[in-house]
């Protein structure tokens, strides 16, 4: 099917703001009379609080309130699980858990406020590994998970937050079957998002009592419920501004500060203003869970997989409040099943409490790590099997009607496809072009997102139309790719379709953007809505009795009995489809002998997509999120010592930069059956997860070096060198 | 008391002696097109000219500024019409969230400025100080190569 505006690269039209330093986020955001608040933060991962004093704190000039848990209702919050305190009370449980908040006239007095602030601890024992807080004996992070609101009731020990299983056939029975067995473990490193807005927001109280909210979250409706939660205020009486979005990557879904900010306000009387900075962020964000990854494989002599047994370790940190999902498990543990037919699977995710940062979701959350482990583990066994890594992915790889681990029996499934497409693109089986040189691949999958959304269209006067919707701007270009449809449906131009943001006022609830979910949940409710405005618009054109007659003589025609066209739209989409899109990646890199450098010389990304609404931005996914996946590969971690994160900032913390970025080759392979407008997929979550094993695979190839944890330093690919058998 | 050039205009600001020149612009200025991303001159988001040259004003104190000009992203545009930087950054898919939009965009400019026809290698060479967690920087390379064969 022809479309007219669907499909096309169109740049950002709601960009103009953008580029001119004129779009307002959270931090921009200021209001007469505003004042900021500062949080002042444990130093220490496990002690009793035996005394604040905040006297000198109180009467510094230019304060205006310090706030400790005395101050405050007794309300732990959370996202699903309900067990992190506003302010900790008695207790902390991680080094930059809050102890108190301070407002001030600017922030340096409020910065300065909190040096004056004097906590006496008491030291008591902590347990930051999270294999050693699973063992009898270890240190509880909490005495009593089990009670909390929201806490799964499967617990084997009480540092356990969450179990989450995943199981097809018998695996007992199914290594029964197998000639051979391979077992090898794997870690992940601990990883902030990286987006560059550190979480920001903005709370007033007007005069009627109604709660302002600016922030920088993405799911504004889920954070109107959650912050009448932790007010204890009913739901309507808190109004959530949409505010463009710095950069979420799954980290934007969380309460953050707001609650403080809401106490703030409403003690002093004045707008209040939090802004973290970004070593507030490194120390104490929501970042991707680090993990130990055990996979064991059952393979017959001919190279099929009969059985495999997961075990994932994920080290959650003190709280499990930042975790969205009803299992507060990570649902990418699913992927430890990779992307093939493994008829005897059992994969067991656990969420591990540790006196360390609280982990949350991060950009496919749980699938980097596991599929990192999974497409490791497979070029391990090739090599021992004798098979080429890409020939025992082709023997196994999931086909129509086989069952994912969610239970679904694969629909459209082209993962062969997606395989031989980037082999061919990456000149897999020609000859490498040199020594200390190899080649990697790895594959994932990944659902399309679901959700529900709200769109409301009118048509105005002029015969434009506008597009009424609660998702704020996290950076995709949703708004652009809800434009286009509406345009495309009403037959208009996209000049002709503006955005107008709601509040959490104008719709009932909203899932908010996430999971990948915006094209399909955002674009269906859009298309629907305009659908249902051009039958009214058909209908009133016949009324007018002049066919042909413009929309906006056809809205004219209408206002004139007092009545304005309008349609809304409720797109609900709760279940995963038995749609799915497959990644194929092939990473070429170089390893320098002297120093282990690893420098990737060209990669290789393959999606099995739908309909591209937007190609421009949907190539922007695909580029941004491999870059994630490259610095997961190779840079970013978050160091640890007993506890403390030792790279506090940006610095450290290392970002892949512009010179770090390889040549790229995309290939698309569209096949339109995704459940999306147009027939469209997903792709914000498609290029990021199988990056580090391709990456991983590739100096396997190069050097015969197998680095088994995260990220792939120098140092580490050197040592393994020095090590290894001549 | 300073007095400092914006974007062609002058203002006498009062400041302490710790206001680094960034919280000035977005604060004493409303000038909040500046972004604080890293705080410590690692990210680039706070990229402005001082008298033409490419600074991080998160680490640079108002003082310093002191009869100076400063050039924000605010200031790129004449008469409404966007610098060919700005309108490549649109048309090409240079942002997508925005944040770190200005800095890249004025350090751009300056590389532009600088070197009127630079080659790829000296594009991320130039704008290696600007991190950008969105895009992956490939459109961000190509939005500046088209700015530089759209400018007259």
């Amino acid at each position: 099917m022809a479309h007219r505006i669907v499909g096309q690269p169109i740049g950002r039209l709601d960009g103009i703001e953008k580029v001119s330093g004129a779009t307002r986020y959270s931090a921009d955001v200021t209001l007469p009379g505003l004042v900021w608040g500062k949080v002042l933060r444990s130093p220490l991962p496990h002690a009793r609080i035996i005394r604040i004093d905040t006297a000198m704190a109180r009467a510094l000039p230019g304060v205006l309130a310090v706030l400790t848990a005395r101050d405050l209702p007794d309300v732990l919050v959370g996202r699903r699980m309900f067990d992190m305190p506003v302010l900790a009370r008695d207790r902390v449980r991680f080094i930059g858990e809050k102890v108190a908040v301070a407002a001030a006239l600017d922030p340096d007095i409020a910065d300065e406020a909190l040096a004056l602030i004097d906590v006496e601890y008491e030291d008591l024992p902590a347990v930051v590994d999270a294999a050693a807080a699973i063992e009898d004996g270890a240190p509880l992070v909490h005495e009593n998970p089990g009670a909390y609101e929201g806490a799964p009731p499967e617990r084997p020990h009480p540092n356990v937050q969450s179990v989450l299983r995943f199981a097809l056939g018998d695996v007992e029975a199914g290594f029964r079957e197998a000639d051979r067995i391979f077992e090898h473990t794997f870690r992940t490193q601990l990883a902030h998002h990286g987006y560059l807005e550190p979480h920001a927001g903005v709370v007033a109280i007007d005069h009627d009592g109604r709660v302002q909210v600016w922030a920088s979250n993405k799911m504004p409706f889920r954070l109107k419920e959650l912050l009448a939660h932790a007010l204890q205020l009913p739901k309507g009486q808190i109004r959530v501004n949409l505010t463009p979005i710095g950069g979420d990557f799954g980290g934007k879904g969380s309460l953050m500060d707001l609650p403080l900010a809401y106490h703030l306000a409403r003690v002093t009387g004045r707008p209040v203003k939090m802004v973290m900075s970004y070593a507030e962020e490194l120390m104490a964000g929501n970042p991707r869970h680090p993990s130990i990854i055990t996979v064991r494989t059952g393979v017959t002599n001919d190279g099929r997989i009969v059985a495999r047994r997961v075990r994932a370790l994920f080290n959650a940190g003190a709280y499990a409040a930042f975790k969205p999902a009803p299992s507060v498990n990570l649902g990418g543990a699913g992927m430890g099943a990779g992307v093939y037919r493994i008829p005897h699977l059992a994969i067991e995710s656990l969420c591990v409490y540790t006196h360390s940062i609280p982990c949350g979701h991060a950009r496919s959350p749980g699938e980097p790590q596991m599929v990192f482990a999974g497409e490791s583990h497979m070029d391990m066994i090739a090599k021992e099997l004798g098979l080429d890594p890409a020939e025992f992915r082709r023997r196994n790889l999931l086909a129509d009607g086989d069952r994912l681990a969610n239970g679904h029996h694969l629909e459209h499934g082209r993962a062969k496809e997606t395989l031989e497409a980037a082999l061919k693109a990456s000149d897999w089986s020609r000859e490498k072009p040199g020594p200390w040189i190899g080649r990697g691949v790895a594959m994932t999958h990944r659902h399309i997102g679901v959700g529900f959304t709200n769109a409301h269209v009118r048509l105005e006067s002029k015969g434009t139309v506008a597009l009424v919707i609660g998702l704020p701007d996290t950076g995709t270009g949703a708004h652009l790719v809800l434009r286009q449809i509406v345009a495309e449906v009403l037959d208009l131009s996209l000049d002709e379709v503006q955005v107008e943001l709601a509040t959490t006022d104008t719709f009932e609830t909203d899932s908010g953007v996430g999971g990948s979910r915006v094209t399909h949940t955002g674009g269906r409710a859009a298309y629907h809505a305009a659908e249902k405005l051009k039958e009214q618009i058909r209908a009133e054109a016949e009324k007018v009795g002049t066919p042909g007659a413009s929309f906006a003589t056809i809205a004219q025609a209408a206002a004139r009995d007092g009545r304005t066209l309008e349609a809304s739209y409720f797109y609900d989409a709760r279940a995963h489809a038995a749609v799915t899109s497959f990644t194929a990646q092939v990473a070429e890199v170089a390893v320098d002998p002297q120093t282990g450098q690893v420098t990737v010389r060209r990669f290789t990304t393959a999606h099995d997509v739908g309909t591209i609404i937007n190609p421009l931005g949907h190539q922007g996914q695909i580029e941004g999120g491999l870059i994630q996946g490259l610095g997961f590969a190779l840079s970013e971690e978050l160091g640890t010592e007993d506890g403390r994160i030792s790279t506090l900032s940006l610095g450290d913390f290392k970002l892949p930069t512009v010179a770090d970025i390889p040549p790229l080759t995309t290939v698309l392979l569209e096949d339109l059956v995704g459940p999306g407008p147009f027939r469209a997929k997903a792709i914000g979550e498609g290029s990021i997860s199988a990056v580090a094993p391709a990456i991983a695979n590739a100096v396997a190839d190069a050097c015969g070096v197998r680095i088994l944890d995260l990220p792939i330093t120098a140092e580490k690919v050197y040592f393994a060198l020095r090590e290894k058998p001549a | 008391m300073i007095r400092l050039t914006v974007n062609g205009t002058s203002h006498d600001v009062e400041v302490p002696s710790y206001r680094t020149l960034l919280d000035c612009l977005r604060y004493d200025l409303g000038l909040t097109g500046s972004k604080e991303g890293c705080g410590v001159g690692v990210c680039g988001a706070c990229t402005v000219l001082l008298d033409g040259k490419m600074i991080s004003s998160c680490i640079a104190l108002a003082a310093f500024a002191d009869g100076r000009e400063v050039t924000t992203i605010e200031g790129l545009a004449e008469d409404e019409r966007l610098h060919p930087v700005q309108q490549a950054f649109i048309d090409f898919g240079g942002f997508q969230c925005g944040i770190c939009t200005p800095g890249q965009v004025v350090a751009a400019k300056a590389l532009l400025d600088t070197n009127p026809n630079p080659s790829e290698a000296e594009i991320r060479e130039w704008m290696l100080g600007n991190l950008c967690r969105c895009t992956g920087y490939y459109k961000i390379v190509e939005s500046i190569r088209a700015a530089a064969q759209a400018r007259p």
